[in-house]
């Protein structure tokens, strides 16, 4: 439980994120204020929110637990993952979509093959982001009620009407600058852990010793390189294939939340950096998440759950005041992950199926009432699922792995749709579909195709592989887009040179 | 095949340097963007050593392949 210094740093984080939250409201009169910010926030700001966003509270646990059972190669998800892909990201396909002008990724989908693409893209995001937003208030509630004694619906109610207020009214520029404090808060909480953990167990060099003599179950425990044939769910071949070519790249380009924020941007210069930035703060990540879990091991030798790990190195090594901060670290990381899903899912619906589909060309002003209706209709969504997580405490890992399994395709028909003009609307519609439904057949039968615990970077890798080769031999077999159609959607050298040509 | 047996000839060792040598060719491609385009959105006049984002890379790079190496 938290003492009364705690309590308040709590509470005085709450308020704070309401109020600068709602101070974002005066900046919001068009729906383009709404879902990009009028196209007007600086790199740096950018680059946080992308990094908080993407480490939520429940990774943060998730990902020291990973440590704590198999050591420094969970930092490959950042290290070797996220980098590469966020450089690609940011010299290749940000500056196609910030010039186009797009609010979505399903809009390029749809630009660049149709408009069934770009629907299944969207509404697989939408059904995805609706589902996980019950699941982290159910999260933030638990957190609250443990830490501050608050009842479960009191808990919820509350997370939703904090994140609820300030993203209807100030749309993606409150959720991008609520952003930039959470980050704040969730760097010095974290790194107040790390040092004061190190200190427990008397420097890094100490604990190595200490752990490597352990037992053999421990033996690899610094190597950040994974044999082939580990039991880990972390194998090089693993990394190398389904993280470093497939996962990361899908989430850094066809996340919706993710790329939404860089179409913020004030300018091209912004969106590019913003990325850039976003990939050299990625690099601190693995300190603050992964080094708690090390420390641990010999802080707590023999937890059955290593995602006790955090939880218990905050309890045992954090002084009053420091617990209130890394507490709100927490919650900064959820109300971060919660916001983001309220505004990027209002931008789905709103962009790729209100617009299309029930109402065309209507004024702006309707649109952005829309937008901010959605985010409402969201929060009594994500308020009244959220109980379905104490029924099912697994359900954040399924729905987890249930998008990773959407990753590999999504990312082979954006990958040919931006660097191959032979690629057609059903070489794309087909690699889509037969890709989602080779990943679940790859996961309903993993057992009899792989040796690894949890395979989902195997079968990121192959369903992406799939989805490739069904892209490019449909495409072949089908009509091609007129240069017309393409124009300003596929990847051309001139883009390097002269701007105008995209 | 799922499982890349085929690859278990490989060493860590080997493993990692396939990793860094990735790190030096994502740097080269860095490199071999045109400069005009890494500045594309400030004004010539406005433009500065420090807003070239290849630089931003490279050096991100430079140090994630260092910690990388120590591992």
């Amino acid at each position: 439980m938290l003492a009364g210094i705690d309590y308040f740093i709590v509470i005085a984080y709450i308020i704070g994120m309401l109020l600068l939250g709602l101070y974002f409201k005066k900046y919001v009169n068009s729906s383009e204020d709404y879902f990009l910010g009028g196209k007007s926030l600086p790199f740096w700001a950018i680059g946080m929110s992308i990094v908080v966003s993407d480490i939520g509270a429940l990774d943060f646990v998730g990902v020291s637990g990973q440590a704590y059972r198999y050591g420094v190669s969970v930092g490959n998800f950042d290290w070797v993952g996220s980098v590469p892909a966020m450089l690609l990201a940011a010299f290749i396909f940000i500056p196609y979509f910030w010039r186009g002008g797009m609010y979505t990724i399903p809009e390029y989908l749809g630009r660049r093959y149709n408009q069934k693409v770009r629907t299944i893209a969207s509404v697989t995001w939408i059904l995805f982001f609706a589902l996980d937003l019950g699941v982290l208030f159910w999260a933030s509630a638990v957190l609250l009620n443990v830490l501050m004694g608050w009842p479960i619906w009191i808990s919820i109610i509350s997370t939703a009407g904090v994140v609820g207020l300030y993203t209807y009214f100030g749309g993606i520029t409150a959720v991008i600058m609520t952003d930039v404090v959470q980050f704040i808060i969730m760097f010095i909480g974290g790194f107040a852990l790390v040092f004061l953990s190190l200190y427990e167990v008397g420097g890094w060099d100490n604990m190595v010793e200490k752990i490597s003599t352990m037992g053999p179950e421990y033996r690899n425990h610094f190597d950040i390189i994974q044999p082939q044939d580990t039991k880990s769910p972390f194998p090089w071949t693993g990394i190398l294939f389904g993280l470093t070519f497939v996962m990361a790249n899908a989430y850094m380009i066809g996340n919706q939340s993710i790329v939404q924020r860089c179409l913020t941007a004030k300018n091209e210069w912004h969106a590019k950096a913003s990325m850039i930035f976003g990939s050299a703060l990625k690099m601190f990540i693995p300190i603050l998440v992964l080094f708690p879990g090390l420390m641990a091991v010999v802080v707590h030798p023999g937890l059955l759950d290593g995602d006790q790990a955090l939880p218990m190195m905050i309890k045992s090594i954090l002084p009053p005041g420091l617990v209130g901060l890394m507490f709100a670290a927490f919650f900064a990381g959820l109300m971060s992950s919660v916001d983001s899903l309220l505004n990027s899912t209002a931008t789905l619906f709103t962009k790729d199926i209100y617009e299309p589909f029930i109402k065309k060309g209507a004024d702006d002003k309707h649109y952005l009432k829309v937008g901010q209706i959605t985010t409402l209709v969201l929060l009594v969504v994500g308020v009244a699922t959220s109980p379905i997580s104490s029924d099912f405490p697994g359900i954040y890992v399924a729905i987890q792995t249930f998008m990773s399994y959407f990753q590999g395709p999504i990312f082979a028909i954006l990958l040919l749709g931006i660097f191959w003009r032979r690629t057609t609307e059903w070489g794309g519609l087909s690699a889509l579909v037969i890709g989602i439904g080779f990943a679940i057949y790859l996961n309903v039968f993993k057992e009899q195709f792989f040796t690894i615990e949890d395979p989902f970077l195997y079968i990121s890798w192959w369903s992406f592989l799939l989805s490739f080769i069904i892209n490019m031999t449909v495409s072949l077999l089908t009509k091609k887009h007129s240069d017309e159609q393409l124009q300003g959607l596929v990847f051309s050298s001139k883009i390097l040179v002269k701007n105008k040509t995209v | 095949m799922f499982n890349f047996d085929w690859l278990s000839g490989v060493s860590q060792e080997t493993a990692k340097m396939i990793f860094l040598s990735l790190y030096g060719l994502i740097g080269v491609l860095v490199l071999l963007l045109p400069t005009e385009y890494v500045y594309e959105g400030i004004a010539k006049e406005d433009r500065h050593w420090y807003n070239n984002l290849k630089l931003w890379s490279i050096c991100v790079l430079a140090i994630l392949a260092s910690i990388y190496y120590s591992f």
